[in-house]
């Protein structure tokens, strides 16, 4: 049924790690990740899509994804690929603009894919080079949630 | 210009750090208070709370003996937001990489229902 998911936040590292395995063959998961209308397809939370979608899988390649919000607001984003070993690993740097084109925040993403019985896991490891409070605000329409120890605390201060 | 959350997520990486806020979260109170639960030494709960500072996670008045310790939620704030909002914007990504991932396969190859395969690890 549902894919399993797991995420983790190491703060002193700034780093976000999740990982999911998916119920199709690694090659499949990989065309996904790699061909341009197919990321299109399922890059962005739910209610946005993408009208630019730009991949050029090589190392060095750009990256270029305009993300639109369900208010219409785009979200775009660059990027540069570093490292292809296919169909196994995909590392590369991106950087979320705001509306003047200067980066919201800026990380490299190690994407691992290895399969399993017809199952692919997919471990995605986000490491924050730079980032900015207003990051926090850039996707519009997303609830903000609060996660693990900080939960009880932040709720405090929701309300405070 | 935007502070950097660097001093944020260092000072976020002790769980004793955390365990702090958390009690701060409940309210104003002193080193000693603080120090209780954490079966430390007044001089290391000062040390964390030296951190804590420097990352403007707390404040402490200026009384020198009693020099309580408050929260200031700004900074924590920017950096759990800012984290949890990546890994939303991943997570709902992937359930949509997930549905997607199906689709494709309904389409292109009918497949047989999971046939199981042991555990090869």
């Amino acid at each position: 049924m549902a894919a399993r998911s797991s995420a983790a936040m190491q703060p002193a590292e700034r780093e976000l790690v999740i990982t999911r395995v998916f119920d199709a063959p690694r090659e499949l998961v990989w065309k996904a990740w790699t061909e341009p209308e197919r990321m299109a397809r399922w890059w962005g939370p739910r209610g946005f899509n993408t009208p630019v979608c730009e991949l050029d899988v090589r190392p060095g390649g750009a990256i270029r994804i305009v993300m639109r919000g369900p208010d219409g607001a785009e979200h775009p984003m660059t990027g540069v690929f570093r490292e292809i070993v296919k169909p196994e690993r995909l590392v590369f740097f991106s950087a979320a603009l705001d509306e003047e084109g200067k980066p919201l925040f800026e990380g490299t993403n190690t994407v691992t894919f290895s399969e399993q019985g017809g199952k692919t896991t997919l471990t995605m490891v986000a490491r924050v080079i730079k980032s900015t409070p207003k990051a926090a605000r850039n996707l519009d329409g997303m609830e903000i949630g609060w996660t693990q120890s900080l939960e009880r605390l932040t709720e405090y201060l929701a309300r405070a | 210009m935007a502070a950097d959350l660097s001093n944020t997520f260092a000072a976020l990486a002790d769980p004793t750090r955390r365990a702090i806020l958390a009690r701060l979260a409940l309210g104003e109170t002193t080193v000693t208070e603080l120090a209780e639960p954490f079966a430390m030494s007044g001089p290391a709960i000062s040390k964390h709370l030296k951190v804590l500072e420097r990352a403007g996670l707390i404040a402490r008045g200026r009384e020198a003996q009693w020099r309580p310790c408050r929260l200031k939620a700004g900074p924590l704030k920017d950096a759990a937001g800012w984290l949890e909002q990546y890994r939303r914007f991943w997570e709902e990504s992937f359930d949509r990489l997930d549905e997607y991932l199906r689709e494709l396969q309904s389409k292109e190859k009918p497949q047989p229902k999971e046939k199981k395969n042991g555990r090869k690890k």
